[in-house]
């Protein structure tokens, strides 16, 4: 069983998580297109922005969704 | 009756991509055109965008509104192209990368935007623009056919990356075809080029168009990461 932490803020990307990187492409595709349908924006998650960080926005929920308002802020 | 095609040219106001572009809507396809000036045509089923196809928000913000408006993209052919004939030693950085924008970063960036759909779709295909000129090593070709050697690398490279999506990504590369784009080559360079052919003639919109429409069949499924060039030319 996965330790409560990890149930809350999974990895989505990296040797822990589930997803390969076609699952990512998919995960940040649909993201994408959630995005401009709620707040009416089209953002471009993997962009050098986040290709540069030291760490990837992309390694957990968590850090995705900080990184997702950050760019909508 | 089955549900219009949407299908994205480039490059669709002149040449080959208006050629393109009026075959489709003549089978009754959607199209999603764009080019940096004005429509050439007007017609129900045709949108037009005026832009730059290396200008990234653009590219985007064309690709997502159509995916919004139609729910799918069922095919890319991406033919916008510039050439500038010149001795390498001749050559401007800024030509080189204004060829390298349009031809290269053009191309990669509406496959990228538009295969983010097709992937969820789990179809697709894209179809990109090489030339002979890059197996033929033309001497006056240096940048033109680097960049369209960069376009055949990144089809190859991508139709493997999506391979087990049901996208298929291939190229063609026609033989010179008499548009704007080679107006200014003189006239016995043009022959000396077309004697290198197995075929020695120009091509036509109509070669180009059967090449489309076999890459775009629902039953090439089994075949993508080809560059298939016409008038019997090799690598």
């Amino acid at each position: 069983m996965l330790p409560p932490t990890a149930a809350i803020n999974p990895p989505i990307f990296g040797p822990a998580a589930a997803l390969d990187s076609l699952g990512l492409v998919n995960l940040l595709a649909d993201l994408e297109y959630r995005l401009g349908e709620r707040f009416g924006r089209d953002v471009v998650l993997a962009s050098e922005q986040a290709m540069s960080r030291s760490r990837s926005p992309f390694r957990d929920l968590d850090s995705l969704t900080e990184y997702t308002m950050e760019l909508l802020g | 009756m089955s549900d219009p095609r949407i299908i994205f040219v480039t490059g669709s106001s002149r040449g080959i991509g208006l050629a393109l572009t009026n075959h489709f809507l003549q089978r009754g396809d959607k199209v999603y055109g764009c080019s940096r000036g004005a429509p050439a045509l007007n017609h129900p089923a045709y949108r037009h965008s005026e832009l730059n196809v290396s200008d990234e928000n653009a590219v985007v913000a064309m690709v997502r509104s159509a995916v919004r408006r139609e729910g799918k993209i069922d095919a890319l052919l991406n033919n916008a192209g510039i050439a500038s004939m010149n001795h390498a030693l001749l050559t401007p950085l800024s030509s080189a990368s204004a060829i390298f924008s349009t031809n290269f970063f053009g191309t990669f960036l509406f496959c990228r935007e538009v295969a983010k759909s097709m992937v969820q779709q789990k179809s697709g295909r894209i179809l990109n623009f090489s030339t002979v000129a890059t197996p033929l090593r033309l001497e006056g070709e240096s940048i033109y056919a680097a960049s369209k050697a960069a376009v055949e690398s990144f089809t190859e490279v991508l139709a493997r990356e999506l391979a087990s999506t049901g996208v298929t990504v291939n190229a063609i590369g026609p033989t010179p075809v008499p548009t704007d784009l080679i107006k200014h080559v003189p006239a016995e360079k043009m022959r000396a080029l077309l004697a290198r052919q197995a075929i020695p003639r120009f091509g036509t919109s109509a070669d180009v168009i059967n090449v489309a429409e076999f890459f775009l069949s629902p039953q090439s499924d089994f075949v993508t990461g080809q560059i298939l060039y016409l008038g019997g030319v090799n690598r």
